[in-house]
């Protein structure tokens, strides 16, 4: 990754003097060392501090909104989640293509910090070196190496396109998109819920949903949440008030999940921002799960020129709730 | 749970008046409920149709907002496929409803209070027939606690 950075860093010098973008948008280092969070890059001396490395998990397309929205041409480096993203927002309408230019980064996997806390690598830890599947914790004491797969991100575990599938331009080599973990897997969790009973079903969920704050921070960072004005902010609608309240927060939660089927790539953003940590991914799984079996297998974001489940339809579409008799003619 | 409150649910339970929400398609369910009515069959009043230009125009919203301020039960009621008004509208209502409907039974609420069927304009007996299958059902589970917003009051 280290000489990605290097060639990341040209490029990005390269973009900024030639006027080929305005801006730059990347990664920098903060002052943790989990913290790699997205920067904005408007000359070329501060491209010094742009970063690439295993912590770079913020996905950037989700900025080109206001951005594009500016005028500006807008270089941006993304990883294979990203550009599922980056797509999805394109089929949505919300990206102006001819004002971004998309660099490709093929994605070995990003470091899950809880995992390296449980494992406790924190410890005076100054950097993460990879080597091909192994990671090697530098500490002040002394070099720790570790198996990737061991403290990657569940996410990155299941990923099936750590190579972009939208770029202008690709750097680097492409990864083996072979998994980790089956990915018929991440449904497992939603088929546990599955077997439940109603109760237990709803006693699980009043739970997880009562610890909401309604921060929005899970919507924010979505790329499928991505309009102009969003339903939960007009307060002349009516729709969601502000009181602490189990049903109001069972209502934004079934609303949130609801808006973006069919839409959501699957990319665990919203769970991970989530200061309450509740799996929301147990809600979004669901929803794509029902899609694939009722509609057929469906990846939002892999190609933004066909059409999300729920705005097109077949005659002969099942439905789940005629117990098998379709109803209507000619089917 | 209280001596007190038990009661007060026992008392509940036999009062217990359903309240269901319809939403009907103004082409074909309301004419079906139109036609149940002017056939004289008995549909329960404890039913309340709100009428909707096509069943695809009801979104997610409004069936957790029915939930939310009192329903115990919500029915989504369209032209069968194939016959609705604008083409294709029901083709819309019967994706996203299969979607939220498992969206629903998924986070806890029992299958037999949300749901969504086809019903012409010649089917007033195929109505009276939906309306009283959900409440017979719902009556059996007894009132809706869940999703209810816990300031409403009756
Ligand atoms: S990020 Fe978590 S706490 Fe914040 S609104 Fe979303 S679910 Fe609620
Ligand atoms: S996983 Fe969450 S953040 Fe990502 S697209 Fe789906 S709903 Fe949005």
């Amino acid at each position: 990754m280290e000489k990605i950075k290097e060639e990341i860093r040209q490029i990005a010098r390269e973009a900024l003097t030639g006027k080929k973008v305005d801006i730059i948008l990347a990664w920098e280092k903060g002052p943790l060392w989990y913290d790699s969070y997205p920067a904005f890059f408007t000359k070329e001396e501060e491209v010094d501090s742009l970063t690439w490395d295993s912590f770079c998990i913020n996905n950037l397309s989700k900025y080109l909104l206001e951005e594009t929205m500016a005028d500006k041409k807008v270089g941006v480096f993304v990883k294979g989640c990203d550009a599922l993203a980056f797509n999805q927002m394109m089929q949505d309408n919300r990206i102006r293509r001819d004002n971004v230019v998309v660099y490709g980064l093929p994605c070995p996997g990003m470091i899950d910090p809880d995992k390296v806390r449980a494992k406790r690598l924190n410890r005076g830890l100054t950097e993460v070196k990879q080597s091909g599947d192994e990671l090697i914790f530098v500490t002040k004491d002394g070099e720790i190496t570790v198996p990737a797969h061991e403290v990657y991100y569940d996410k990155c575990l299941y990923c099936h396109y750590p190579n972009p599938v939208v770029y202008d331009q690709l750097i680097g080599e492409k990864v083996a998109a072979e998994t980790a973990l089956d990915r018929s897997e991440r449904f497992s969790q939603v088929e546990a819920l599955e077997a439940l009973s109603a109760e237990e079903r709803f006693a699980y969920w009043d739970s997880q949903f009562s610890k909401c704050m309604r921060c929005f921070a899970c919507r924010n960072v979505c790329p499928a949440c991505s309009c102009e004005r969003c339903t939960f902010d007009d307060d002349d609608l009516d729709i969601l008030g502000k009181a602490r309240e189990d049903s109001e927060d069972q209502f934004f939660h079934l609303i949130r999940a609801y808006h973006v089927v069919g839409r959501c790539i699957d990319c665990g953003e919203c769970s991970r921002v989530c200061p309450q940590d509740i799996p929301l991914e147990k809600l979004n799984r669901k929803l794509i799960k029902d899609i694939n079996a009722l509609y057929g297998e469906y990846q939002a974001g892999l190609d933004p020129s066909t059409k999300a489940p729920l705005v097109t339809y077949q005659l002969e579409d099942a439905d789940s709730f005629t117990a098998g008799e379709k109803g209507g003619k000619g089917t | 749970m209280s001596v007190i409150a038990n009661n007060a649910a026992v008392k509940n339970a036999q009062a217990f008046e359903p309240l269901i929400v319809a939403f009907c398609c103004n082409w074909c369910s309301y004419a079906g409920a139109d036609l149940a009515g002017t056939s004289r069959l008995n549909y329960p009043a404890n039913i309340k149709i709100i009428r909707v230009p096509c069943s695809c125009r009801v979104n997610a919203n409004f069936v957790l907002r029915a939930f939310q301020r009192g329903a115990d039960g919500v029915i989504i009621a369209g032209c069968h496929p194939g016959d609705c008004h604008y083409m294709t509208g029901n083709y819309y209502t019967r994706r996203r409803f299969s979607l939220l409907k498992n969206l629903l039974a998924y986070v806890g609420i029992e299958e037999a209070r949300f749901k969504v069927d086809w019903i012409s304009a010649s089917e007033g007996n195929k109505f009276a027939d939906v309306m009283n299958g959900v409440l017979e059902k719902v009556h059996k589970l007894g009132p809706n606690r869940k999703l209810r917003d816990s300031r409403w009051r009756r």
